[in-house]
């Protein structure tokens, strides 16, 4: 006779239930030790303004980029086309104007330099240094002929596990210094200070982003009377949607803006709306290895104004 | 502005006043004519907008639109003539896994 009785099947069942109920609840529990690091301060909104902000030209673009050697590139621009000039009546004043841009850029893993010599007199650097593994030394400079018009500006970037500072000098006394947090895996949150001391202004500002596989949410705000809130929706692998909002409340100024991102194998179109009734679209396409074709577009309903511009790039 | 005459339905000059300018002289003629005054100057400025709308809507779909038409289409093509190359090409390919599966 069996005196011993078998251990129940129910007891011997409901421990592997909870052991893989437990497996299962944590992949989705946060790991607050390893978030990942954030996006820089100051490409917060970087998705809305790929999307909605891209470069529009007015008149022909024509630029040829040679690689000498696989760190050096020369690089030579034609542009000719009306440039606008800030006018205070509401009319829009443009004079045709041409010119020539020769370049030169160095690009190595640590270290990134680019110079830009144009016919009009105006020299552009920019430099991008690797000092060490978390700290990066960024620079720009610009010389014109115009006294007073010259700039240079220095950055000091410092990254860490899950956050990332940054200071910056330049030149009239600016002195600004950002700071960005990652706070959960998807959120991230930040500030900023900055002081002009030529026109002896200082403002402070916040921004937080949130983003998952599918959407970018950011919002900003600054001490200067700024407020701008972007949301990019990505709908599918090719086409994704931003949309973006603008408010300045000391000078009362609203703009809204939507537009589309369709990055097709030979192609990438951008095109967006306004509430200022500005219409705008960028086409680029890939003729060929290494040949692309732009088309740019931007009417402006309200005031008359009408840019259409092409170009075609030569070069890697 | 213009005199109002009120004239009765009994006229005690004599007729040689004109039927028309007769007929015209009634207040019901006059709110008829100022009513057709409005109505051409309402049309008249609908047909204005309507004009303006339609033509901000034609740029704008010019601009926005076509291209992205006439891109997908492309995408579209591309598509078909890849998916075309696959199944001519891959008429061999199926031979493959058959051929290597029996030895496992």
């Amino acid at each position: 006779m069996a005196t011993l009785v078998p251990p129940s099947p129910a007891t011997a069942v409901t421990p592997p239930a909870a052991g893989s109920g437990a497996a299962a609840v944590e992949p989705q529990k946060a790991d607050y030790l390893n978030l990942p690091c954030p996006i820089p301060y100051e490409e917060i909104h970087r998705e809305a303004l790929m999307s909605l902000k891209p470069e529009h030209f007015e008149g022909m673009r024509f630029d040829f980029t040679k690689g000498l050697n696989q760190k050096f590139s020369l690089s030579h621009s034609v542009m000719m086309g009306p440039t606008e000039i800030p006018s205070q009546s509401s009319e829009t004043i443009k004079i045709p104007t041409a010119h020539y841009e020769f370049g030169a850029n160095y690009i190595d893993p640590k270290l990134m330099l680019f110079g830009r010599v144009l016919t009009d007199g105006r020299v552009n650097a920019r430099l991008k240094c690797d000092l060490t593994d978390n700290l990066t030394l960024k620079g720009n400079a610009q010389l014109t002929n115009e006294p007073h018009m010259s700039h240079g500006m220095f950055n000091f970037d410092y990254k860490g596990s899950d956050y990332r500072t940054q200071f910056q000098l330049g030149n009239g006394a600016l002195f600004g210094a950002s700071y960005i947090q990652s706070v959960t895996p998807n959120l991230s949150l930040g500030g900023e200070v900055f002081w002009a001391g030529q026109h002896r202004k200082s403002g402070i500002g916040y921004a937080a982003r949130y983003n998952t596989d599918k959407m970018v949410a950011t919002g900003q705000v600054a001490s200067t009377g700024m407020v701008a809130l972007s949301y990019v929706q990505k709908v599918s692998e090719k086409v994704s949607l931003a949309s973006d909002f603008m408010y300045n409340y000391m000078s009362r100024d609203v703009t809204a803006s939507f537009g589309y991102d369709y990055i097709l194998r030979q192609c990438r179109l951008r095109g967006k709306i306004d509430s200022n009734g500005v219409v705008a679209a960028l086409l680029e396409e890939r003729f060929n290895m290494g040949l692309n074709f732009l088309l740019s577009a931007e009417i402006d309903h309200q005031k008359k104004d009408y840019k259409f511009g092409f170009g075609l790039t030569v070069g890697e | 502005m213009a005199a109002v005459r009120r004239p009765s339905l009994s006229r005690s000059g004599s007729g040689d006043d004109g039927i028309l300018s007769r007929i015209s002289d009634y207040s019901i003629v006059r709110k008829g004519k100022s009513a057709a005054c409005d109505a051409a100057y309402v049309a008249k400025r609908l047909l204005k907008s309507t004009g303006k709308a339609a033509w901000i809507a034609a740029t704008t779909f010019i601009v926005l639109g076509i291209p992205l038409i006439i891109e997908m289409d492309r995408e579209a093509q591309l598509n078909e003539a890849e998916l075309q190359q696959a199944s001519l090409l891959g008429g061999a390919a199926p031979g493959q896994p058959a051929f290597m599966a029996p030895p496992k």
